[in-house]
């Protein structure tokens, strides 16, 4: 049933797909312009590149006075980004287990308020987060606003992870059993396995949405010395004294090609995490 | 090595699946558990491998009682309908398995693989992974899976419902030689009448939960304890008319047809009752003559299969070697072999 | 023998933590803290005790005799401040006449004080006689007491005594701590601020929502699902960018798009209009980007869950259509869409939820400007508790605030919960160790 051709010679597509280009300008136009204005001066008024440059990007060397080194904020960010991810997935392919498979007391409950938490919006949290972080002296660190998002990320994670173990046929365990594995080596050595494909799209997953996040950082962490790169990216955005787009966006690519090459060859494994993981 | 149920109930929540079972599986023995599904048997089997935990009653393996003892512990192999081959490991993987969690040494898993590939004849296949093996091939690997850590018991269930005809027919009887081989006790779930017929010592046929007779595949075709069993077994299958006695003779619906039985004499009139007839015993060799006319006619190669309808609108069916003198339509006298004939009381117990 | 149990408990441990910590914890704190004045100013510990300008200030209108006592200057000679007359190497005589003659005298201002020590055998200079009182000023003002108790210590040396119901007073206006109070509501419930705001955020979800999460991510779905699937899939991978894409480089590119020097001031350049700021310009404007740049975000998950609806349907029934002679239109009023309803649904419920709480593009464009023309709840949340311009971040209210929407959030999740029937999600283990 792999992609099938749903169209049917009865109709042609070719006025959709034209509306549907003319509409995607606007999007194609801000990302080409995103990497050509890294590279090129243009005169003031003018859309077209008048002459190559590279010093947009000079702050790849060259630290600028009050700003951190960018290649501390870029480790900074894949710390904060793996990490999570890290988190996600030891503690989520576990309570996804156990919510599929195990006969635990309020499993339903659990199973319900993970249900509840993925739709719920936790942004609205972050004020009492950010006052309980600064209670238990983990504000302005790395570790604190980690804990914080594989937190927030969590519900969806073992949702997920419940999901795709569910998939997994029951008698592959049962036959684990009767061959003797506990139920502990069942899960590590038969089912796990099985779930590969989706263990690699729900951490590839938390890993983007780490790479990614602006927030979090931003109020929990946004000192210098933790400083991850959308809130560098953001601070110099605003930082009204060296107002300069070429540079804003050489940061932007520099910070979003990551992020476009897992995209290009994962794109499979994520549209179906983006979907949903909604399969209710 | 013997196994014993006694008063084995298992329940879902609040629905009963099975209650008081009773069943003894002697040493060596090959026995089908045999009934239509929801029927309980596969309860019963994974009860038996410590997959489900009995409600209430006992589970003997031998003179031991397992009815605590976790799957890990009891020492039966398994033959799934799927295979539950896990598809991560090759087919020696997947056969070492058992072997690997009980720590057994890498060289003598690699032996006895060896040995038990030889066994069912898949040496060749071993580095290969389930997906690339052909259905016959996976319940190969599965077979050698469960009985290479030397099973106590060897269970099976529905193992060739997912293989086509023509393989079916060959794992029947390579089933049939590998449990005579290692000589272990097995019990087939199944609810193809043929498969148990054919690969089993013994028949246990199950209805709603309850066993409702055991005993060897042919004393079960020709005693049917009651009309569910005599419907069960049989291809083409057994057909039944329904009737009231009357002074020794059985009276059909409508009084027009009159079958004179012996086993009828002393019952008192008008009981109703149900014949079942099988097809082979309606045709050319019986001693009572029945007029009907054939309303449907069907040839199997080798005989022919007619259904004979009575002015009353119940059907017989009839099954003889093959003959192209007759059609639809045509007027039939033929004899019914009274003696083989089963009489039910209408509840379905035989009489 | 649980063992499945025992290992179940184990395995989600540390999710239940996590969970309770982060969610659970949180949950109550947004309650607890709604229900106080916390505040940079009053900290977010205990606080103590401090006469300040402010307090006073507060008393005199309960209390104007006492407010006014405590805010002079007292000057008390005490051991302490012989002990420092004798420590500022001073004419030994000073300091003992004070001890024999004066001790435990309270003098109401610095004049009366200074008149005494004048007066004193050794006759100090002017300079000295300063120097001196400053030794013995026990003024309250601006003094910090670690506890209610020190604070009415040092009241009584001063010679002011206050009945209990005076000491309460004088503890509530001293107090630099947070204290417990239902202001916040009052404030939420009356400000036209607030209510400014309500409309906004109403108008900010409903439109989004309408236009782009349920309608855009419809049209997308239907229209990719007319075309060749290597097209399709080209634009549903176009249009998954704005998800992928980190936020703040998001909204960077459409404040390209729209800034004096992007590219539409340049666009319209070319037809002599003047460059300016499209974003900020005016709060039609502003409200224009805001939805776009939100509903880009938003279409895609419809899009997503839409496409993979529609390609759950049985294509026989668009060939049987299509043999039945229905338009394309028809096709999709009779046969798709009413096959999307729980999608449909699904997507409204979830995104209504991710539109209210979410801020992130809002604050990283206009931030909620011109003026507080987009300021939506969750913003102003943000705002009032985490970033504003006065420097006095209020948790109190900003936890109030959130609170509101964490309500509506738990009251939609609810509803979400029942909507999409979550018992049927859940199945009996089959083994049973």
């Amino acid at each position: 049933m792999a992609q099938k051709r749903r169209t049917s010679a009865n109709f042609s597509s070719l006025p959709v797909i034209l509306l549907l280009g003319l509409i995607s300008l606007p999007l194609l136009l801000m990302y080409a312009y995103l990497f050509i204005d890294t590279v090129t001066d243009s005169q003031a008024g003018s859309l077209v590149p008048s002459q190559f440059t590279l010093r947009h990007w000079s702050f790849l060397w060259e630290t600028k006075t009050g700003k951190p080194n960018i290649w501390r904020v870029t480790f900074n960010t894949f710390i904060f980004a793996s990490s999570i991810t890290a988190v996600i997935l030891l503690v989520s392919s576990m309570a996804g287990y156990v919510l599929s498979r195990l006969n635990v007391p309020a499993r339903g409950v659990f199973l319900a308020g993970v249900m509840v938490l993925h739709a719920f919006p936790s942004v609205t949290l972050i004020i009492a987060i950010f006052v309980v972080l600064q209670w238990i002296g983990l504000y302005n660190s790395l570790i604190g606003v980690i804990l914080v998002k594989a937190a927030i990320d969590l519900p969806l994670g073992i949702w997920l992870m419940k999901g795709f173990y569910d998939t997994v046929p029951w008698e592959i365990e049962m036959a684990g059993l009767v061959d003797g594995a506990s139920r502990f080596t069942v899960w590590r050595r038969l089912v796990l396995p099985q779930i590969k494909p989706a263990i690699m799209a729900l951490g590839l997953f938390s890993f983007l949405t780490g790479w990614s996040e602006f927030i979090l950082p931003q109020v929990l962490a946004p000192g210098a010395q933790v400083q991850v790169l959308s809130v560098y990216l953001a601070g110099l955005i605003v930082d009204d004294n060296n107002f300069d787009f070429g540079t804003f966006k050489a940061v932007g690519v520099f910070y979003v090609v990551p992020v476009l090459i897992l995209y290009v060859f994962f794109q499979k494994h994520l549209m179906n995490i983006y979907g949903g993981g909604t399969k209710g | 090595m013997r196994i014993l149920l006694e008063k084995f109930s298992k329940s879902f929540g609040s629905t009963k699946v099975i209650e008081d079972m009773d069943l003894d599986v002697g040493s060596g023995e090959m026995l089908a558990l045999l009934g239509p599904s929801g029927c309980g048997k596969s309860t019963t089997l994974f009860s038996i491998c410590g997959i489900h935990r009995p409600t209430s009653g006992r589970i003997l393996f031998g003179n031991k009682d397992v009815t605590d003892l976790p799957s890990q512990e009891r020492n039966v192999g398994v033959v799934f309908q799927s295979y539950a081959l896990y598809p991560h490991m090759t087919a020696a993987e997947n056969i070492g398995f058992p072997l690997t969690v009980r720590r057994v040494a890498t060289a003598e898993i690699r032996k006895r693989v060896a040995e038990i590939a030889a066994l069912v004849h898949i040496d060749n296949l071993l580095d290969r992974r389930p997906s690339q093996l052909s259905g016959g091939q996976q319940q190969r690997v599965a077979l050698a899976r469960a009985l290479i850590r030397r099973p106590d018991v060897l269970l099976l269930d529905e193992p060739l419902a997912n293989l086509d005809a023509k393989l079916r027919l060959e794992m029947r009887s390579e089933i049939r030689r590998l449990q005579k081989e290692t000589g272990i006790t097995a019990i087939l779930v199944t609810h193809d009448q043929v498969e148990a017929m054919s690969m089993c010592d013994r028949i246990a046929i199950m209805k709603a939960g309850e066993i409702v007779q055991i005993a060897t595949p042919s004393e079960m075709y020709n005693d049917p304890r009651t009309a569910f069993v005599a419907g069960f077994l049989g291809n083409p299958p057994i057909s039944f008319l329904k009737g009231t006695a009357e002074q020794g003779e059985f009276v059909l619906g409508d009084g027009s047809i009159r079958l004179p039985l012996a086993a009828l004499s002393g019952m008192p009139d008008g009981t109703p009752l149900m014949l079942g007839v099988r097809p082979e015993h309606f045709g050319n060799g019986g001693d009572v003559p029945v007029t009907g006319r054939i309303s449907f006619a069907e040839t199997q190669g080798r005989e022919n299969l007619y259904d004979v309808m009575f002015a009353d609108g119940s059907v017989l069916r009839s099954i003889q070697p093959v003959r192209g003198d007759l059609k639809p339509g045509d007027d039939v006298r033929w004899n019914l072999d009274s003696k083989a004939a089963f009489v039910f009381a209408e509840d379905g117990r035989r009489l | 023998m649980r063992t499945s149990r025992t290992l179940g408990l184990v395995m989600i441990a540390p999710a239940a933590i996590m969970i309770l910590l982060f969610y659970l914890m949180p949950v109550i704190l947004t309650g607890v803290f709604s229900m106080t004045n916390m505040s940079t100013a009053t900290g977010i510990s205990g606080g103590a005790f401090q006469v300040t300008q402010g307090a006073v200030n507060r008393l005199r209108t309960e209390m104007p005799e006492i407010a006014d006592a405590i805010s002079e200057p007292r000057f008390v000679i005490d051991e302490a401040g012989i002990a420092a007359v004798e420590a500022a190497g001073l004419a030994s005589a000073i300091a003992a006449e004070l001890r024999t003659e004066h001790l435990g005298e309270v003098h109401a201002s610095r004049r009366e004080a200074e008149r005494m020590i004048k007066a004193l055998k050794e006759r100090p200079s002017t300079r000295q006689t300063k120097q001196i009182s400053d030794f013995f000023n026990r003024s309250v003002i601006n003094t910090r007491f670690e506890s209610r108790e020190a604070l009415m210590e040092g009241l009584k040396k001063l010679g002011v005594t206050l009945t209990p119901e005076q000491q309460e007073a004088m503890a509530r206006a001293t107090y630099t701590g947070w204290v417990w109070t239902t202001d916040n509501f009052r404030v939420i419930g009356n400000s036209p601020d607030m209510a400014q705001v309500f409309v906004n955020t109403a108008f900010y979800v409903a439109v989004t929502l309408l236009l782009f999460n349920v309608g855009y991510a419809l049209f997308l779905a239907v229209t990719t699902h007319y075309m060749p699937a290597t097209t399709a899939s080209i634009f549903r991978a176009i249009w998954l960018l704005p998800r992928i894409t980190p936020v703040v480089i998001y909204v960077l590119m459409w404040k390209w798009l729209t800034w004096d020097s992007g590219f539409i001031s340049m666009f319209m350049g070319q037809f002599g209009h003047p460059p300016k700021n499209y974003l900020l310009d005016s709060a039609y404007n502003a409200w224009f980007f805001v939805i776009l740049i939100n509903g880009f975000i938003g279409a895609s998950m419809g899009m997503l869950v839409f496409s993979s609806a529609i390609k759950a349907i049985p294509e026989a029934q668009f060939h049987a259509s299509e043999v039945d002679g229905a338009s394309r239109w028809q096709q999709i009023r009779y046969i798709i869409l009413p096959q999307l309803r729980w999608p449909i649904l699904f997507v409204t419920c979830y995104q209504t939820l991710s539109l209210l709480a979410s801020f992130n593009e809002i604050l990283l464009s206009t931030r909620g400007g011109p003026g507080r023309a987009t300021e939506v709840w969750s913003l102003a949340a943000y705002h009032t508790a985490l970033q504003n311009y006065t420097g006095n971040l209020e948790y109190g209210l900003g936890a109030a605030m959130a609170l509101v929407l964490v309500v509506i959030g738990v009251i939609l999740s609810l509803i979400y919960l029942r909507v999409f029937r979550y018992d049927t999600l859940i199945s009996k283990p089959l083994i049973e160790d």
